[in-house]
């Protein structure tokens, strides 16, 4: 059981402003789906930040597995312990899908059983990209199948956690519907999956809810 | 691994701007490759030369400072004697006279003061030394060419001596020794006066020069590699013993058949009395002997020159000064008449630290400062490297330019594809890629990029730059030549190469050399035969190196600034 613990966490972009984050307090398991819900600028993409370390909380302390995120180099963190699904996908456009899934696990730098482009081939196929697709350049590719190669990639070194950040926001309904089937899986796999989203869909099958209020 | 398998990848990727940065490095490479291979030929031409050249340097008096120096009392002397306007001219003229006579007479240093400062040399170094006099001609003997100097003076006797056979030559003989017999003026049309007497040392000059040379070594650069002197008969005097034994030219043989072991019987110009009779153990042949006009009147014919070694010669000196003969000169003081030698001492030198060590050193043992140290190969060497630097310099300002010009289109080029590759530093530092790594990436590109285009510039320049080099060096040297002509040209000299005496040459001896080694043109190193070596290689690594930093400059600095939170405001 790997826990995620934010305990008092605040955020402010620069020490002049107002607090973007007051005080949040969450608590992430393994085995479920999260969604963090609230209206535009209540914070959601900064609270996702702050938990794939791409910023460092200005106040409180995330706790993974009783141990402080922050002790940890936030690139480790980042490329071992969570995966990030970035609302704009954020993949590398002149590579093919399976060169990105590639890319990340070499980040990583982690050790794989098997070969890594077998790894990244299955990773594919479980999120519904065929042989051909996966070896297209992300840049030819689909919304939807760009958003399940971002998905692949963040599976790829076997992260606890996933974090999405308005995964379903740019998909029909049909992918939509897909993406979450998917989410639904990996958490019945044992992953912790968070979802940022205002979509009230994602959030009903979702286990735990957390709504952000404008601060 | 993968950051250079992503490199790679990315080169392929971006094949115009790679193509474009490759181009750019290869021109680059190949101008630099050439600039630094001219240098290096310089460097390596330098060194070789150097290494090949045996130094010699002599002590001569400055005349140039003397000269100036002079000047000035003369200047003040005038302003003392302003008051008296008419006898001032008389006064200076004096000056002048006493100058010549008394500085310039009293410059030439004495072979103990010579050997005195050999105690400044280094080890490996050496010297030697010959000493000379003009001897008159006695009885059947007759000087060499002597017809054609005396037609200026005397016609009929040059007439009937101009003829070779045996039955004329008693007459010309008679004839020749008539007109030769006023000891002052010698037979040179009054050369020998008091005019030349400041350079000559107020000798008497003869028919005959006879040199005495301190060793084998001393004669190199008559019967040396360079040299035009060659035994044809007989052999050389020997190198130490004290018998009076010389070598005379072919042509003086010939002209008086005298056949070796022969003695020819010399006497002093100043005292026809005092003879010596020196036994010629061999003969030797000139090649240069063909004298021109000008070697004419500068000294004897070289044909006259009789060589001996200094053991023996000093036997003369030393037998003419126990003589102790006065003479009377023309306004009817008596003079002495005794043998004067004169010296032309030279030190050799291992090298040019140790010439330079020499120079300094020699000071500190007592020698005035009126005199100084110099050695004609050291100048001769620098003129011949002339081209060669001045075209490396050229080079290296060349290579600068290029370099900075190269290098701000390499920058230039790098900041229009930043707007890309941001993109490319946020995807990839969101992902938990380092910075460091990803600016790791990017110089790997650019490093393969500029050090392929490297490789193939560099053979590309290090074909080239052989026959660029000599090409650029010969017009160099043309260049050269045309300003050096033009200055001989303005002097009046003959275009020849041969009359023109080579600025800055310090005077020499005086005597046993070869005039043309006076006035020989400057010989120029004209090629290079190779040009690019490791020091090259490794130079243009480092310009790879250089190129490549500054090319990655701006991608580098664009990813340390790079805050990965950015990447969540890229919503593109």
């Amino acid at each position: 059981m790997t826990t995620l613990k934010l305990n008092d966490i605040s955020y402010r972009y620069d020490k002049s402003s107002k607090n973007v984050l007051e005080n949040i307090n969450m608590e992430f398991e393994s085995g479920k789906i999260y969604t963090i819900v609230g209206k535009s600028g209540a914070g959601k993409t900064t609270l996702l930040s702050v938990l794939s370390s791409l910023a460092r909380p200005t106040g409180g302390e995330i706790l993974l597995n009783g141990e402080n995120v922050l002790d940890i180099d936030r690139y480790r963190f980042r490329s071992k312990y969570v995966g990030v699904i970035f609302q704009s996908f954020n993949l590398l456009t002149h590579l093919t899908a399976i060169e990105n899934v590639i890319l990340s696990m070499d980040i990583s730098g982690k050790k794989f059983d098997r070969p890594k482009k077998e790894i990244a081939l299955e990773l594919l196929q479980k999120v519904g990209l065929d042989l051909s697709e996966a070896n297209r350049r992300v840049l030819k590719l689909s919304g939807g199948q760009q958003q399940r190669v971002a998905i692949a990639r963040a599976l790829s070194y076997d992260p606890d956690f996933i974090l999405a950040d308005e995964p379903t926001g740019n998909l029909d309904s049909e992918t939509q519907d897909e993406i979450i089937r998917i989410f639904r899986m990996l958490a019945d796999e044992g992953k912790c999956v968070i979802i940022v989203t205002h979509s009230p869909e994602v959030a009903a099958v979702s286990d735990v809810t957390y709504a952000l209020k404008k601060t | 691994m993968y950051i250079l398998k992503n490199a790679v990848k990315s080169i392929t990727r971006n094949k115009l701007r790679n193509i474009l940065i490759g181009i750019i490095v290869l021109i680059i490479s190949v101008s630099a490759c050439v600039s630094l291979s001219i240098r290096q030929a310089a460097e390596t031409a330098k060194a070789d030369t150097l290494s090949s050249l045996n130094v010699t340097a002599q002590i001569s008096f400055d005349r140039q400072k003397a000269m100036e120096e002079m000047q000035k009392n003369e200047s003040s002397d005038n302003q003392d004697s302003q008051n008296n306007q008419s006898s001032d001219s008389n006064q200076k003229s004096f000056d002048r006279g006493k100058f010549d006579f008394g500085v310039l007479q009293g410059t030439s240093l004495s072979l103990d003061d010579y050997m005195k400062y050999t105690k400044a040399l280094s080890s490996g170094d050496g010297y030697y030394y010959s000493g000379a006099v003009s001897l008159n001609a006695t009885g059947d003997l007759i000087p060499y060419g002597t017809d054609e100097t005396d037609s200026s003076t005397s016609s009929d006797s040059s007439k009937s001596s101009d003829k070779k056979s045996d039955s004329t030559q008693n007459n010309s003989d008679s004839s020749s020794q008539e007109k030769n017999a006023p000891p002052e003026m010698g037979g040179f049309g009054g050369m020998g006066g008091d005019s030349d007497g400041g350079m000559r040392g107020r000798l008497s000059r003869g028919d005959f020069s006879i040199t005495g040379f301190s060793s084998y070594d001393a004669m190199l650069s008559l019967f040396g590699d360079d040299g035009s002197c060659k035994i044809s008969d007989g052999k050389m005097f020997d190198e130490s013993s004290d018998a009076l034994e010389c070598i005379i030219s072919n042509e003086l043989a010939s002209y008086n058949n005298l056949k070796v072991g022969d003695t020819v019987t010399l006497a002093n110009p100043s005292c026809e009395d005092e003879t010596y009779k020196l036994k010629s153990v061999g003969i030797y042949k000139n090649s240069e002997a063909s004298s021109t006009e000008n070697n004419r009147f500068m000294m004897n014919d070289p044909a006259n020159n009789i060589y001996m070694n200094y053991t023996a010669f000093s036997k003369i000196i030393s037998a003419s000064e126990k003589a102790d003969n006065k003479t009377t000169d023309s306004s009817g003081n008596e003079k002495s008449a005794v043998l004067k030698d004169n010296l032309a001492f030279t030190y050799t030198f291992k090298n040019v630290d140790n010439y330079n060590t020499f120079s300094k050193k020699v000071y500190d043992l007592g020698l005035s400062d009126d005199y100084k140290v110099s050695s004609s190969d050291l100048t001769a060497y620098e003129n011949s490297l002339r081209p060669l630097e001045t075209l490396s310099t050229t080079a290296m300002w060349f290579f600068l330019i290029v370099l900075a010009v190269g290098g701000a289109i390499l920058i230039t080029l790098n900041v229009f594809s930043l707007r890309e590759r941001k993109y490319e530093v946020g995807a990839l530092t969101a992902i938990g890629m380092k910075k460091a790594k990803v600016a790791a990436q990017f110089v790997t590109e650019i490093l393969i990029v500029t050090f392929a285009a490297l490789i193939i510039g560099t053979s590309v320049g290090a074909v080239v730059s052989v026959p660029v080099t000599n090409t650029l060096l010969s017009s160099q040297i043309e260049s050269e030549q045309s300003s050096s002509d033009k200055i001989s040209q303005n002097f009046g000299f003959k275009n020849d190469g041969n009359s023109a005496p080579s600025m800055g040459t310090p005077p020499m001896g005086g005597h046993g050399m070869r005039s043309s080694e006076k006035s020989a043109s400057v010989k120029y190193v004209d090629s290079i035969s190779s040009a690019t070596n490791l020091m090259v290689i490794l130079k243009l690594a480092l310009v790879g190196l250089f190129l490549t930093l500054i090319a990655s400059l701006a991608a580098l600095i664009c990813i340390m600034r790079y805050e990965p939170l950015k990447i969540l405001s890229n919503r593109s």
